[in-house]
């Protein structure tokens, strides 16, 4: 295979890996602490992309376009987990699954009633290209993958040198302890639902200027973020960031290779690791509550 | 034949109004309603008895769709015949990927499956194009000869063959209900280790009822093959992934009848809400939120205690099993 090929296809398949690794960890999160399977952190995936659309073309800057949508995906996640998972943590896993499915269902139909069915385009911020091993390489790409990796530095940071992410920590190992500490678990809930909508708002931002962004967009790479959970692992970060990145140069290599591998590839390589290891590469073996 | 009729009479209840239903509503509608119907009863029984959510129906529904389309479409003639390929090949591959998904804890379970069915929608779309002519599908409604008796290449001869299939399903699914491998099944959702410990297979146990649900999403995949005249890789696109699921959970988790009633709800709504306005989904979205967060019994599930004392004060103790599905 030729060698730039080889390596536009990496850099291609690691900024994929990005944008699945910070709408995964979302997932994981949610998953580890609360034990819901949060459906949809897959639409704030997409409004982020709406937002950052709208805003960058009634502005003209794509980074307003990029922190519009961060809190706008923040906030409506804040009111969906107020009005809607506050009410099913301590139900069935299943029933969160669905409820979300519901949720996401329902946000695509907004969607579509205020942005209309048509793919819209956004304009790519930064159109300089870097030099790579004698390859040109867009440089918006390098950001990207630049800010999942800023992004985990940030969560590990959070995670083991806060105060609040060690009792989120400590939540994920056994949520009856934290609270017999006199935590309020209900807000570390709250916490860290927010910090999973906003992570999947910023990847949706991020992703809207590679793509097209269509109201479809998250059912979309609905299967590859969950690949992404599932390979690495339910509640583990390291897993996810690692699957993630696997996940995408699966994808990118494999449609350089033989097109329809792209999106198939990838799930026989979930099934594959499922079957010799059903908890995923770094999963602990997770008790319901 | 008290004992005969008391076992009869909520799937002759309920069939009958089937009956009815199709000199109302228009026939498409009603054909419809009794695939989704038998397509959804699979699911429901792996959720509600098994405990296993399944986001990869449509997998199971195009082996049964591609097998008897391929039946048709190069090999033989004879509708009936379709069909019992395509159930036979809908057993083979539940049997084939059965033993590897049900070790799996039941989340994993989920996504497995929608794996499949994302692989078997590229498979049919993409690699398979020869043979299954990928996205045009594949057309055989003018291969189908017209069989004596009950010619189901003409829609009204399919309802009653359909409406016979499902009966037949139904006192099928209710017949298992009753058995000791009913009760065993309600068991491995409910307590694994204990039935483990009287001496049952948990794994036995769970391998069937896999087979057994998805021989019958197998089937309704041939009928709608038989109905429509072509399948399309579009039969298995994991847009279409929840359509089941939505289905059993409008119509009652483990119910016996909540796949039909969920069936006539969800597509009816489908139809109304999509003819009043464009997107379906802004409705339909918020309306499962609801019907999650007001209890998980569904329609049925909150119909059928109060059809019970409506009709039977006396005997309502029989049928107190089909509950116990819904309120672990």
């Amino acid at each position: 295979m030729d060698a730039t090929l080889l390596v536009s296809g990496v850099i291609f398949g690691l900024s994929i890996g990005s944008i699945y690794f910070l709408m995964a960890i979302g997932l994981s999160l949610c998953f580890g602490l609360m034990r819901v399977i949060s459906l949809d952190q897959l639409l704030y995936y997409s409004i982020g992309a709406y937002i950052a659309y709208s805003v960058s073309l009634a502005t003209g800057s794509f980074w307003l376009g990029l922190l519009a949508a961060v809190v706008v995906g923040g906030i409506v996640s804040l009111l969906i987990e107020r009005l809607i998972f506050r009410r099913i943590y301590d139900r069935d896993l299943t029933f969160s699954m669905i409820t979300s499915f519901g949720v996401l269902l329902g946000g695509v139909g907004f969607i579509k009633f205020i942005w209309g069915l048509v793919p819209r385009p956004v304009p790519m911020p930064i159109s300089n290209q870097a030099n790579l091993f004698g390859t040109d390489i867009p440089v918006y790409r390098l950001l990207v993958i630049v800010a999942a990796i800023a992004v985990y530095v940030a969560i590990w940071l959070f995670l083991n040198r806060t105060i609040i992410g060690k009792a989120i920590r400590a939540g994920i190992e056994n949520v009856e302890h934290v609270e017999g500490l006199g935590i309020n678990v209900s807000r570390l809930f709250t916490i860290t639902f927010l910090i999973a909508g906003i992570l999947s708002s910023l990847a949706g931002a991020l992703h809207a200027p590679l793509i097209m962004v269509d109201p479809h967009m998250g059912l979309e790479v609905l299967a590859f973020v969950f690949m992404v959970v599932i390979i690495g692992g339910l509640g583990s970060i390291k897993g996810t960031l690692v699957s993630a990145f696997i996940v995408g140069q699966v994808v990118s290599i494999g449609s350089l290779i033989y097109a329809p591998l792209a999106q198939m590839a990838p799930f026989a390589i979930m099934l594959l690791i499922l079957l010799i290891k059903p908890t995923g590469l770094y999963g602990s073996v997770l008790l319901k509550k | 034949m008290r004992k005969t009729i008391d076992w009869w009479w909520g799937i002759l209840l309920a069939f009958s109004l089937l009956a009815v239903m199709r000199a109302f509503l228009p026939l498409p509608f009603v054909n419809e309603i009794m695939i989704f119907s038998i397509y959804a009863i699979g699911c429901s029984f792996l959720l509600g008895r098994v405990g296993f959510i399944s986001f990869g129906q449509p997998a199971y529904l195009a082996f049964g769709a591609y097998g008897t389309a391929f039946y048709l479409f190069y090999f033989g003639t004879n509708p009936f015949v379709g069909i019992f390929v395509g159930v036979a090949a809908g057993f083979i591959a539940a049997l084939i990927v059965g033993p590897l998904f049900v070790r799996l804890r039941s989340d994993y379970f989920a996504l497995v499956n929608l794996a499949l069915a994302v692989i078997i929608f590229y498979l049919m779309q993409k690699v398979l194009a020869p043979i299954t002519k990928g996205d045009n599908g594949l057309w055989f409604l003018t291969n189908m000869t017209s069989t004596p008796l009950l010619d189901i290449t003409r829609p009204n001869h399919f309802f009653v063959f359909a409406f016979l299939v499902a009966l037949l399903v139904w006192a099928f699914y209710k017949y298992l209900d009753d058995t000791i491998f009913g009760a065993c099944c309600l068991a491995t959702k409910i307590n694994e280790d204990k039935l483990q410990f009287i001496g049952y297979s948990n794994f036995k146990i769970r391998l069937s009822a896999f087979v057994i649900a998805n021989t019958t999403t197998a089937l309704a995949g041939s009928l709608y093959a038989v109905y429509i005249g072509s399948v399309s890789p579009e039969i298995t696109s994991p847009a279409r992934a929840a359509d089941p699921v939505v289905v059993i959970l409008l119509g009652g988790v483990g119910t016996l009848y909540g796949p039909i009633v969920g069936s006539i709800a969800y597509t009816g709504m489908k139809d109304v809400i999509s003819k009043l306005i464009g997107n379906w989904e802004m409705i339909i979205g918020p309306l499962l939120v609801i019907i999650m967060l007001a209890g998980e019994k569904g329609i049925w599930g909150t119909l059928e205690p109060w059809l019970k004392k409506l009709f039977f004060r006396n005997t309502s103790s029989t049928s107190n099993k089909s509950n116990a599905g819904t309120d672990n």
